[in-house]
C-alpha cells in the first residue's frame, strides 16, 4: 500500500530520524490520508459559519449537536452528522451501503446521545438498463441500506434520490444521522483535562483484517478493474451485534451519570485504533502507550499493522477513569453479553492515556512504534492550485409550452416520480415517533422526546443538475432547497450539515469546484442565519478515465416545529382554498428537468436572499396565523411537480379534492413555495401570488388542461417498480 | 395488586421501547426484562413480545428466539393461561414456539409468518387489521368492537403466513384467523395485503384466546402525532388509533 507521496515519506523518516516501521508506515498513511486528516479541504472549510446561538457543539468532533428544544427543564440537543461511503458502495454495494449508516450511527452515539433517526441522498447512475451494473449498484444500495437500518431500529426519515449519467461508475451515498442528547450529558470525542494515566477501552466486534487500507482506499481513484482487489478494504457490517452495542452504549451514558464520572468516547472510523486513539489523546495534548496484544482478535498471528490501523465494523473506543474500568467493562461483557453476541466481541482496556505526548505501540513485547503525537495526529496541509469556476450564460430560450403533453412526461421523470419504491424497504416508523415518514412530505418529522411535543424536521438537497453547470450555485441551491423543505412542513430551520463529493484536489478544475462550492454553503448560510455544526468531504470521485462525477454538494436542514400538533401534512385539505405562489417567478429555465426534456439549455435563476428570506418568513407567517392548510417547497419539474404531490397527498388520504391552478409557462424552477390557505376570496397572505383554488373533485385544471388526479398519480407512481420490483 | 407485564428483550429487539411507553400510556403497568434476566420472567402476569430481529432472523425469523430461554417461561406462562400478545417479530417467535395456531406440538409450528411474496424484500406500508373473529373470541380482543379497524404499519420481510392445506382449514375451522388485513374503509381485498400472507391474514388467536399474535405494529400508530390524517391542534400525545389493541390488553388484566 503506502499511499504516501516521496516528500511525505522524507518528512516521516526525517522527524524520527530512522525509517519507519511497517507499522508507523501504516499509521501514518491512514493518518495523513485525504480521507482522515483533510490536508487539501480543511483551510477552505474554515470559511464556512459555524456559530449561531443555536450552535451547541460546531464541527471538530465526530458531530455537531444544535440545540432542540426545553422539555421539563431539560435542555436538549440534537446530534448531527453527515457521511459518504461512496466509493465502498460502488465496490460492494450492499455491504458499503450499510457500512455507511453503521458508521454514522456510531458517530452520533459516541456523542452521548441517542440514535434517532437516519437520512440518505443517492446519486446513481442512469439505470436504464435494468441489467447493467448501475441498476445492480442502484439496487444493493438500497437493499443494504434497508437491511441495516431496519435491524438497529433507527427509522429513516429522509433522503433524495437522482438518476444521472455523470454517476454511471461512482455513486454517491451520504446519510445523515440525528441522536438526542440532553444537553448536560453531552460525552466528547477527547480526553478531557486531568485524564493523565486514565485507561484506553476497545468495544466490539474483533479486530479482523477487514478494512485494512480503508482510508487510503477512499482516497483512490476507482478503477473498475482495481475493484475486486479492493474488495478487502471494505468492512463488513454486523448490525446484530450494533443493535446491542446501541443499547448498552445507553447503559453506559447512565452509569457514568449516576457515579458523575467524565470520559470520553469515540467511533473507530478511518484508521482503526490508531486513528482514533491517536485523536482522542493528541487533541487533549496528550500521548498514549497501547498494547495491540490486548486486542480481541478475530484471527490469530495477524501483523501487528493490520491490529492497529484495520477499519473492522462495530467497534468503539473509551477513555475513563480507571475506577470505571470494571463497571464499563461488566457493563458490555456481563450485562449485555458482548462475547456471546459476536465471536470474542468484547470490551476490554488495551492501553492507557500519558502526560508524555508520545504514541507508543507496543506488540509481543517490542515497540512498534513510537513517534510524537502531535507529528502523527497534527493536521498535515496541502495548499493545492486551483482554477476559478466561472458560469457562462448561454442564451436563454423560453418557448411556448403546452402543459397537455408535458405534465404526465415531467411526473414519468426518473427524477421527479415516486421514490415509494425505494422508501417501502425502509424502516420509517420504528420507535413510534414518527410524525411525517419518509416520502411523505418534502421533510422527515419526529417527536423525539417522549412526553414531549417537540418536533424535529430533516431534509436533504443537492440537485446534480445545477452542480453539471455551476458549482457554486448548487451549492447554494443545496442549501436553499433543504431550507424550504423543512420550512414547507412547519418547522424552522436551525442549522444545517454538508457531503462534499468532487473530483480529484490534484486536478486545478476539480479542486476548483470543490472551492466555489464551499464559497456557495458558506454565502447561502450567512444569508440566510444558519450554521453548518458537521459535514464530511469525499474527494476523487471520478471515473477510470478520469471523469469526476458532477459537482455535488449535497446538504440537510435540520429544523424544530414547537409542537407537532401543527405540522403540515401531506395533501390539499378542503376545496375553495386559496393556492399562492410564494417565491422567485422568474423564467430562468436551466438546470431543470423541463429543459432536460425540452432539450434546451437557458440561464441559471438567479438567488436573490431578500427575496428567499421573506418567501420563507411568508410561509412561516400564514403558518403561525392557521391559515396554512397544506405546502409543498418547488422543486425539479416546477409547479407542475408541486401541485401533483399536493393532489396525490389528498389522493392518499380518500379526500376527493383538486384544483384549478393558471401561472402561465410552466417551466420555471426558481424555488419557492406552493401554499394552499383558507380564506374565501380574500387572500390575507401578503407577498404571495394567488394562482388558483382547490376544487370539489379529483381533478387537475392545469392552464386550461383537464387532468384527473388518478390518472396522474398511476403515471408518476410507477416508473421506478421495474428497477426496485 | 395491579398485573404487572413484561415487555422480554432478544438481543435484536428494537421495537421495545414504544411498546412499553404505549403499554404504560395506556394504563398498564410493564417493564422490559432483557435476555440476560431471563430467570425473572416467570413472576409477571402477562407479555408482549415486541418488534425486531431476535436473533438475526439468519434463519426463518423467530426460529432461534423460540428456543431461548426467556421463551421456557412465556410457554409455560401461555399454557398456565396467561395472556400473551406478539407483535412483527414477537408475532413469528410465538409461531415458531408452536403456541400459536395450537394445532401443532410447544416448538413443532404447523404455520410461520415466512418470506413476503411476490416480492420477497422487507416492507414499510401503513395498513389497516380487521377483527376476523367477534371481539369476545380472546380475552385481549374483547374491548374492540365488532367493525374494529386497528391502523397499523407493517414492517417486515417475513409476514406472509404459511401452511399446509390442512392446516389453513384448521386455522379457519378452529377460529383462530384473528385478524385479515383491510382497506380504511373496511374492504378486504388481495390489494389491501402487504405480503402475500394467506388468507390475507394480520393475525392468529391461539384455540384458548389468552395468545395473540400479529404481523403489523399497532404501537407505530399508537399516539395521536402518528397520524398522517390527524387534525390540527389534537392532543398529538394522548394514546389514538392502533391504541386500542394496548387498551383492550390492559383492560383485559384488569378483569
Amino acid at each position: 500500500m503506502a499511499n504516501l507521496r516521496q516528500d511525505e515519506l522524507e518528512r516521516i523518516a526525517h522527524r524520527l530520524g530512522r525509517g519507519p516501521s511497517a507499522v508507523e508506515l501504516a499509521a501514518f498513511d491512514a493518518a495523513w490520508s485525504e480521507h482522515c486528516s483533510y490536508k487539501s479541504s480543511r483551510h477552505f472549510l474554515r470559511r464556512l459559519p459555524t456559530e449561531t446561538l443555536r450552535t451547541v457543539l460546531g464541527p471538530g468532533e465526530d458531530a455537531g449537536i444544535l440545540h432542540l428544544g426545553t422539555h421539563d427543564g431539560v435542555r436538549y440537543g440534537v446530534v448531527v452528522a453527515h457521511e459518504s461511503h461512496n466509493h465502498p458502495s460502488q465496490v460492494v454495494p450492499f455491504e458499503g451501503a450499510a457500512t455507511g449508516i453503521g458508521g454514522i450511527v456510531r458517530d452520533v452515539l459516541c456523542m452521548g446521545a441517542e440514535v434517532i433517526g437516519v437520512a440518505d441522498a443517492l446519486r446513481f447512475g442512469r439505470c436504464e438498463d435494468l441489467q447493467s451494473h448501475q441498476s445492480h449498484v442502484a439496487r444493493g444500495v438500497v437493499d443494504g441500506i434497508g437491511a441495516y437500518g431496519n435491524a438497529i431500529g433507527v427509522p429513516n426519515l429522509a433522503g433524495d434520490v437522482y438518476f444521472d449519467g455523470g454517476f454511471d461508475e461512482n455513486v454517491l451515498v451520504n446519510v445523515v444521522a440525528l441522536g438526542l442528547v440532553k444537553e448536560e450529558q453531552i460525552v466528547h470525542s477527547y480526553a478531557p483535562k486531568g485524564a493523565g494515566g486514565w485507561a484506553i477501552v476497545l468495544v466490539g466486534k474483533a479486530t479482523d483484517p477487514s478494512g485494512f487500507g480503508g482510508a487510503s482506499f477512499s482516497s483512490l481513484t476507482l478503477d473498475a478493474r482495481d475493484a475486486e482487489l479492493d474488495k478487502g478494504a471494505v468492512q463488513v457490517p454486523d448490525p446484530f451485534l450494533k443493535n446491542v452495542l446501541m443499547r448498552a452504549s445507553y447503559r453506559a451514558f447512565a452509569a457514568l451519570r449516576e457515579r458523575g464520572i467524565e470520559a470520553a468516547f469515540k467511533d473507530l472510523g478511518a484508521g482503526g485504533i490508531v486513528g482514533c486513539s491517536g485523536e482522542m489523546t493528541g487533541h487533549g495534548g496528550y500521548g498514549a502507550h497501547i498494547d495491540l496484544d490486548r486486542v480481541n482478535v478475530a484471527v490469530e498471528n495477524m501483523p501487528p499493522e493490520v491490529i492497529a490501523v484495520g477499519e473492522t465494523q462495530e467497534r468503539l473506543m473509551w477513555v475513563v477513569p480507571p475506577p470505571f474500568v470494571d463497571d464499563l467493562l461488566r457493563i458490555y461483557n456481563d450485562e449485555f453479553s458482548l462475547p456471546e453476541i459476536a465471536y470474542n466481541a468484547r470490551a476490554v482496556a488495551i492501553g492507557v492515556v500519558t502526560e508524555e505526548q508520545r504514541y507508543v505501540l507496543h506488540s509481543k513485547g517490542r515497540v512498534v512504534m513510537d513517534v510524537e503525537s502531535e507529528f502523527l495526529t497534527g493536521s498535515i496541509r496541502d495548499e493545492l492550485p486551483y482554477t476559478e469556476v466561472i458560469y457562462h450564460e448561454p442564451p436563454q430560450e423560453l418557448p411556448a409550452v403546452d402543459v397537455g403533453g408535458l405534465f404526465t412526461r415531467v411526473l414519468a421523470h426518473r427524477d421527479v416520480c415516486s421514490r415509494e419504491p425505494l422508501y417501502r424497504r425502509y424502516d420509517a416508523v420504528v420507535r413510534g415517533r414518527t410524525v411525517l415518514p419518509r416520502g411523505a412530505a418534502d421533510a422527515g418529522v419526529l417527536a423525539p422526546i417522549a412526553g414531549s411535543p417537540l418536533g424535529l424536521a430533516l431534509a436533504v438537497a443537492g440537485n446534480p443538475r445545477y452542480g453539471r453547470i455551476d458549482p457554486g450555485y448548487a451549492a447554494q441551491r443545496a442549501v436553499l432547497d433543504a431550507v424550504r423543505r423543512v420550512v414547507a412542513v412547519g418547522a424552522q430551520p436551525i442549522g444545517l450539515t454538508d457531503c462534499l463529493n468532487f473530483g480529484s484536489p490534484r486536478k486545478p478544475e476539480q479542486y476548483g469546484q470543490f472551492v466555489a462550492a464551499v464559497d456557495g454553503l458558506a454565502l447561502a448560510a450567512n444569508e440566510l442565519g444558519l450554521p453548518f455544526v458537521s459535514g464530511n468531504v469525499s474527494l476523487y470521485n471520478e471515473s477510470a478515465a478520469g471523469e469526476a462525477v458532477p459537482a455535488s454538494a449535497i446538504v440537510a436542514c435540520v429544523g424544530t416545529i414547537g409542537d407537532v400538533s401543527v405540522t403540515v401534512t401531506p395533501g390539499f385539505k378542503a376545496p375553495g382554498s386559496a393556492l399562492l405562489w410564494v417565491g422567485s417567478r422568474e423564467l430562468a429555465i436551466g438546470g431543470s428537468v423541463l429543459a432536460e426534456l425540452l432539450g434546451l439549455e437557458g440561464t441559471l435563476p438567479v438567488i436573490e436572499y431578500d427575496a428567499e428570506r421573506a418567501a420563507i418568513a411568508i410561509v412561516g407567517d400564514a403558518h403561525a396565523r392557521d391559515v396554512l392548510r397544506s405546502c409543498r417547497a418547488i422543486g425539479d419539474g416546477g409547479m407542475l411537480t408541486a401541485v401533483a404531490h399536493l393532489a396525490f397527498g389528498a389522493l392518499l388520504a380518500g379526500r376527493e379534492i383538486g384544483a384549478e391552478i393558471d401561472f402561465g409557462n410552466p417551466l420555471c424552477e426558481a424555488g419557492g413555495f406552493l401554499c394552499e390557505v383558507s380564506g374565501d376570496g380574500g387572500v390575507d397572505v401578503t407577498g404571495a401570488l394567488q394562482i388558483g383554488r382547490t376544487i370539489d373533485a379529483p381533478e387537475l385544471v392545469v392552464n386550461g388542461t383537464r387532468f384527473g388526479v388518478s390518472h396522474l398519480y398511476d403515471i408518476w407512481s410507477r416508473p421506478l417498480e421495474q428497477l426496485y420490483p | 395488586m395491579k398485573a404487572r407485564i413484561a415487555v422480554p428483550v432478544f438481543p435484536g429487539t428494537n421495537s421495545e421501547e414504544e411498546t412499553l411507553r404505549l403499554l404504560r400510556d395506556c394504563g398498564g403497568t410493564a417493564e422490559l426484562v432483557h435476555w440476560s434476566d431471563a430467570a425473572k420472567l416467570a413472576a409477571f402476569d402477562a407479555f408482549v413480545l415486541s418488534g425486531g430481529f431476535a436473533y438475526e432472523d439468519r434463519v426463518r425469523a423467530g426460529a432461534i428466539a423460540a428456543h431461548d430461554r426467556m421463551m421456557d417461561a412465556v410457554i409455560e406462562s401461555a399454557r398456565a393461561g396467561k395472556l400473551v400478545l406478539g407483535i412483527c417479530n414477537g408475532a413469528q417467535i410465538l409461531l415458531e414456539a408452536g403456541l400459536l395456531p395450537g394445532t401443532g406440538e410447544i416448538r413443532r409450528p404447523t404455520a410461520a409468518f415466512t418470506r413476503n411474496a411476490p416480492e420477497p424484500h422487507f416492507v414499510c406500508r401503513h395498513v389497516y387489521m380487521k377483527l376476523a373473529v367477534p371481539p369476545e373470541r380472546s380475552p385481549i380482543t374483547a374491548a374492540l368492537s365488532e367493525q374494529a379497524l386497528v391502523p397499523a404499519w407493517a414492517a417486515h420481510a417475513e409476514g406472509r403466513l404459511a401452511a399446509t392445506g390442512e392446516h389453513l382449514e384448521q386455522i379457519v375451522d378452529g377460529g383462530h384467523l384473528a385478524f385479515v388485513y383491510a382497506h380504511p374503509d373496511g374492504s378486504v381485498d388481495a390489494a389491501a395485503v402487504p405480503n402475500g400472507s394467506a388468507l390475507g391474514c394480520a393475525g392468529l388467536v391461539n384455540r384458548e384466546g389468552n395468545v395473540l399474535a400479529v404481523m403489523p405494529h399497532p404501537e407505530r400508530d399508537g399516539w395521536e402525532f402518528n397520524h398522517l390524517q390527524r387534525r390540527r391542534h389534537e392532543d398529538v400525545l394522548a394514546p389514538s388509533g392502533g391504541s386500542i389493541l394496548f387498551e383492550s390488553f390492559v383492560k383485559a388484566l384488569e378483569r
